[in-house]
């Protein structure tokens, strides 16, 4: 047999066995995927840190979104740091502190997102912290919606579930399907302690745990991918609310989006590269988190590949007959198109359909609720395909050592 | 806490490894079918084959022993086999793309182009002895699909061979034949009628077409009536 074949086979494999695993825990937990632990009567202080570089347009709606969640304002500290801003960011901030007593504002010279983080943990007071994208704006139960989760004292953060804010064009459109996806994936890997992200746009941390692991790493592209490894690497688990819901802006154009998810691909790789000693080491996080991470990134890569080989093959093939089309020789009359059945056709077939039933089920519980085949069949083959180019970028940028365009 | 209310919740990652093998297994049983399905069904009719290709063989002989006034049947007759023959060699070749398990498909293709090359050694002497006016068009192709640009045009030139083969019916007897599977009589031929490149085409064991030839090209090397 052809070592391609083995290759096919491979990708089929994982393929298959990925997408059992979240077939089997949505069937298996779907009624508790909107589960939210009790609260305790005890309110602790919560310290909301929100990191803002020329985030004028959005800070104040952000800032006025945690003023407005359900929780008590004495309990309520945020910190607005103003990461060197070029535009008004700072101007309103001063504003917003001068107007709500629970306001502080930390201005320091530019130093990125997670140093800024960091500066802003040396003054907290609060049991626990929120992070606060500055372009972010949390529903107001989501707070109450993710505490209950830290009545488990081995939790160390809880995330929220991301929807889209803007929903104009087509790329925004397909960001909808994409972050409602991405949510209910990361809900169905909370049944098995395999939250792998807390994302920028709104989590909650143990602030004790952040101080004990040593904060946010600098160094590190994506920096809400880094703490939870860290966090579950130290032990800790991590918790997603599917109820605690939070509106982001995403990329309208792709340039933008290309650019969002290089970064993310980049702080990915650099994620696995930093905790490789783990893998098959320490639960759950080092036999399924790390392998399944990465694996995404290598079958993503080989994928990309095979189906460039297919390209080629078959496009050179169809551009020869092309130009003895324009010779005169009748080109439909040759083009056959053969429908044998071959292993791989078979498997491609059963992976298709497997896919199309986990799509399915998973609009059907999330923000977008039932989609029809020909949407899904759009999202899986016109937005998906794209994930390629940032993720080629990335490894490109990676072995040339060109990160630092993206660190501020 | 919904976490402790199912006992080892980690057993879904070794539920969905057995699916997953379940699945493989299932399918690769299934192509694993299919294949020998087809492989069985060219080596049936390889059998059959055979036997009619020794029985030309045979009834070459006889007219060359016993009755030579006669050789009507034999051309028709040998007609029949090459037009069997060259459908068959179609259905091998997309066999052969298609089976991805088994290598037995391949050792089949190599029996038909040997049994081929039979065919067209029994057509010269038919043609000779019974001083028949047919052409003889044997077309050595490549069988490696990695080249796709061979590939391409190959598969124009063997459908514009086709063509011309419906056109002239029993005037014309066309061999096709993969140049690049290590045959002996087959490089022995090709060696000597000094074919070094694939695609070629060996027309009436004179003229040699290298490449891609149009209709017209390649028509102007045979005898004129259709």
């Amino acid at each position: 047999m052809d070592w391609l074949i083995w290759v096919y086979l491979l990708v089929f494999f994982f393929g298959f066995f990925f997408m059992f695993i979240f077939l089997i825990l949505h069937y298996r937990y779907k009624s508790f995927l909107h589960y939210v632990p009790p609260l305790s009567k005890e309110k602790p202080l919560i310290s909301f840190l929100v990191p803002a570089y020329n985030e004028e347009k959005t800070i104040k709606k952000t800032v006025t979104s945690l003023i407005a969640l359900d929780y008590p304002m004495n309990k309520k500290e945020i910190i607005i740091i103003n990461d060197g801003s070029k535009d008004g960011t700072l101007k309103i901030a001063r504003a917003l502190e001068k107007k709500y007593s629970c306001i502080k504002v930390l201005d320091k010279p530019n130093s990125g997102k997670a140093d800024s983080l960091n500066e802003a943990i040396k003054m907290i007071h609060g049991k626990f912290m929120a992070v606060v994208d500055a372009d972010s704006y949390p529903k107001s139960d989501a707070l109450i919606n993710m505490l209950g989760h830290f009545g488990d004292t081995t939790v160390g953060a809880v995330t929220s579930r991301v929807l889209v804010k803007n929903k104009k064009n087509w790329l925004e459109k397909f960001q909808i399907m994409d972050y409602s996806i991405i949510a209910w994936t990361r809900k169905l890997l909370d049944f098995v302690d395999s939250v792998y992200v807390t994302n920028g746009p709104f989590s909650l941390y143990r602030t004790s745990v952040v101080r004990k692991i040593g904060g946010f790493d600098t160094k590190n592209l994506t920096e809400d991918i880094e703490i939870t490894w860290h966090i579950l690497s130290a032990g800790y688990t991590t918790r997603m609310s599917y109820d605690a819901i939070v509106y982001t802006s995403v990329p309208s154009r792709l340039k933008e989006w290309i650019k969002q998810r290089v970064r993310w691909n980049l702080g990915g790789l650099q994620t696995i590269i930093k905790y490789r000693k783990d893998f098959f080491k320490k639960g759950v996080f080092g036999y399924f988190i790390l392998p399944y991470v990465s694996s995404a990134f290598f079958f993503a890569i080989i994928g990309f590949f095979l189906f460039l080989r297919y390209l080629w093959l078959k496009g050179s093939y169809q551009l020869v007959s092309l130009f003895y089309l324009f010779r005169g020789y009748n080109y439909f009359k040759y083009f056959e198109f053969d429908f044998f059945l071959s292993l791989l056709l078979l498997f491609g077939v059963i992976f298709f359909f497997i896919s199309l039933w986990y799509y399915k089920i998973g609009f059907k519980h999330s923000e977008t609720g039932n989609q029809n085949i020909l949407k899904i069949l759009c999202y899986s083959f016109i937005y998906r395909p794209l994930y390629v180019i940032p993720l080629l970028l990335a490894i490109y940028k990676m072995i040339r050592g060109d990160i630092r365009w993206y660190t501020k | 806490m919904v976490h402790k209310i199912v006992y080892n919740r980690f057993r879904v990652f070794v539920e969905s490894f057995l699916l997953a093998c379940v699945i493989l297994l299932v399918g690769f049983s299934l192509g694993f079918f299919v294949e020998n399905y087809r492989t069985s069904k060219v080596i049936a009719d390889y059998r059959a084959n055979e036997i009619e290709s020794l029985d030309l063989k045979l009834q070459n002989y006889y007219y060359q022993i016993m009755d030579q006034s006669s050789c009507d049947s034999a051309i028709e007759q040998n007609f029949v086999f090459a037009d069997k023959i060259y459908l068959e060699g179609l259905n091998i070749e997309k066999f052969e793309e298609m089976n991805q398990i088994s290598e037995d498909i391949k050792i089949e293709k190599k029996k038909y182009v040997l049994l081929k090359t039979e065919l067209w050694l029994n057509t010269l002497l038919l043609k000779e002895k019974c001083n028949a006016d047919f052409d003889i068009a044997v077309y050595f192709y490549s069988s490696d699909p990695s080249d796709t640009v061979k590939v391409a045009e190959q598969k124009i030139l063997s459908n514009v061979l086709k063509e011309i083969k419906e056109e002239r019916g029993n005037k014309l007897v066309l061999i096709p034949l993969a140049g690049d599977l290590d045959l002996q009589i087959v490089d022995l031929q090709m060696k000597n009628y000094k074919i070094t490149e694939l695609p070629s085409i060996l027309i009436n064991e004179k003229n040699i077409l290298i490449g891609f030839n149009s209709k017209e090209n390649i028509e102007k090397y045979l005898s004129s009536s259709k």
